[in-house]
């Protein structure tokens, strides 16, 4: 029983590895389809909250695989999730990186290299726009992001942690003011 | 000859694999927020030179375009790029390691937490100041594109398809690459 349910973990995020492609936000909908209404294994609620717990905890987002496995099956089942959800994505990475960099003095390697770092900006600046799109800070988030980016500018050694304790504090401070 | 490990040719120098877990530790347990490329980017390319602009940016589009977490393809790049596999595999067990217990933790003191009413606000402004450390990123990455002009269109391009007009990342990224890596290739 509680070894059906371990397999049916890694059975569940092994192709979620493969498909979340541009991260863990694209597999959210299929993860919450999985877990909640195919296995029963959490309620709406439960979902939502875990959801929550996964972004406001450091790490990627995908660490909403390891509160689920860890709700599901205790720390064996945080354990297998998370490695089910990360392994076979990794393994592609490594071996692809790999394939690929062993070339990185020939020409079409240059070319390829030049040619995906603007796409690479690209997609940043779009991640910017999503996220700011998610949150509804409007001003709020107008000001303590163009004043993160003015440190980080000047004082590019400047401590991350510090500047991220300022925007928390920061926006703490406005919404108690306004 | 007492001295460390180094390759005399570049100024580089590899960094031992005890380094780069404990980079990826501090990194992955202390970050918040959508800004941990960022984070990346201060820690191997700006404060300790591990790596540079232009293979980062590249490494930062192949992290983007395979599945897997963003930062945790990236580190695995880094890992390899610096010291082969076992750098690969330092990188993603000290990124993981502490996310892995600190979400659990989370999890476990949500109750409390959910009745402070300043929570929300609070997270959100280390995501907005997360952010900010992504558009030094991008600050960065324009002024660099700078030395050629069509790479601007693309970043443009790039950013005004996915991030305004929300089309679908693969379909965009697969049909823009090629013709960004043509250019750079006729370019060169």
């Amino acid at each position: 029983m509680r070894l059906d349910t371990l397999i049916a973990l890694a059975l569940v995020f092994i192709p979620f590895s493969l498909t979340s492609i541009g991260g863990g936000s694209a597999i959210v909908a299929g993860i919450q389809h999985e877990t909640v209404v195919v296995h029963g294994w959490v309620n709406s609620r439960e979902f939502l909250d875990l959801f929550a717990v996964s972004r406001a905890a450091p790490g990627p987002g995908m660490m909403l695989a390891t509160v689920i496995g860890w709700r599901v099956a205790g720390w064996l089942g945080a354990l297998i999730a998370t490695f089910a959800l990360f392994v076979p994505s990794s393994l592609l990475c490594y071996a692809v990186f790999k394939l690929t960099n062993a070339h990185r003095r020939k020409r079409w390697h240059r070319a390829m290299r030049e040619g995906l770092a603007p796409v690479g900006v690209g997609l940043i600046i779009a991640g910017i726009i999503a996220l700011f799109r998610l949150s509804n800070g409007g001003v709020v988030a107008v000001v303590i992001i163009s004043l993160a980016a003015a440190i980080f500018y000047m004082f590019p050694r400047f401590p991350v942690l510090g500047v991220l304790t300022l925007g928390g504090l920061g926006a703490a401070m406005l919404s108690f003011a306004g | 000859m007492a001295l460390a490990v180094s390759d005399p040719c570049s100024g580089f120098q590899s960094p031992r694999l005890r380094s780069l877990f404990i980079l990826c530790f501090k990194i992955g347990i202390l970050s918040f927020g959508g800004g941990l490329t960022g984070w990346l980017y201060q820690g191997f390319v700006l404060k300790n030179r591990w790596i540079e602009e232009d293979d980062f940016a590249s490494s930062l589009a192949i992290s983007q375009m395979l599945p897997g977490a963003n930062v945790v393809n990236l580190v695995i790049c880094m890992g390899e790029q610096l010291r082969g596999p076992v750098g690969a595999l330092s990188c993603v067990l000290g990124f993981l390691v502490g996310p892995f217990f600190a979400v659990i933790a989370l999890c476990q003191v949500f109750d409390a937490l959910a009745d402070f009413a300043l929570l929300p606000a609070i997270s959100d402004g280390v995501a907005f100041a997360a952010m900010g450390l992504l558009v030094v990123m991008c600050m960065r990455g324009v002024r660099r594109a700078l030395r050629f002009p069509p790479s601007v269109a693309i970043i443009a391009l790039t950013a005004v398809l996915v991030g305004l007009l929300q089309l679908p990342l693969i379909p965009v990224v697969v049909l823009i690459a090629p013709i960004s890596v043509a250019l750079a290739w006729r370019r060169a």
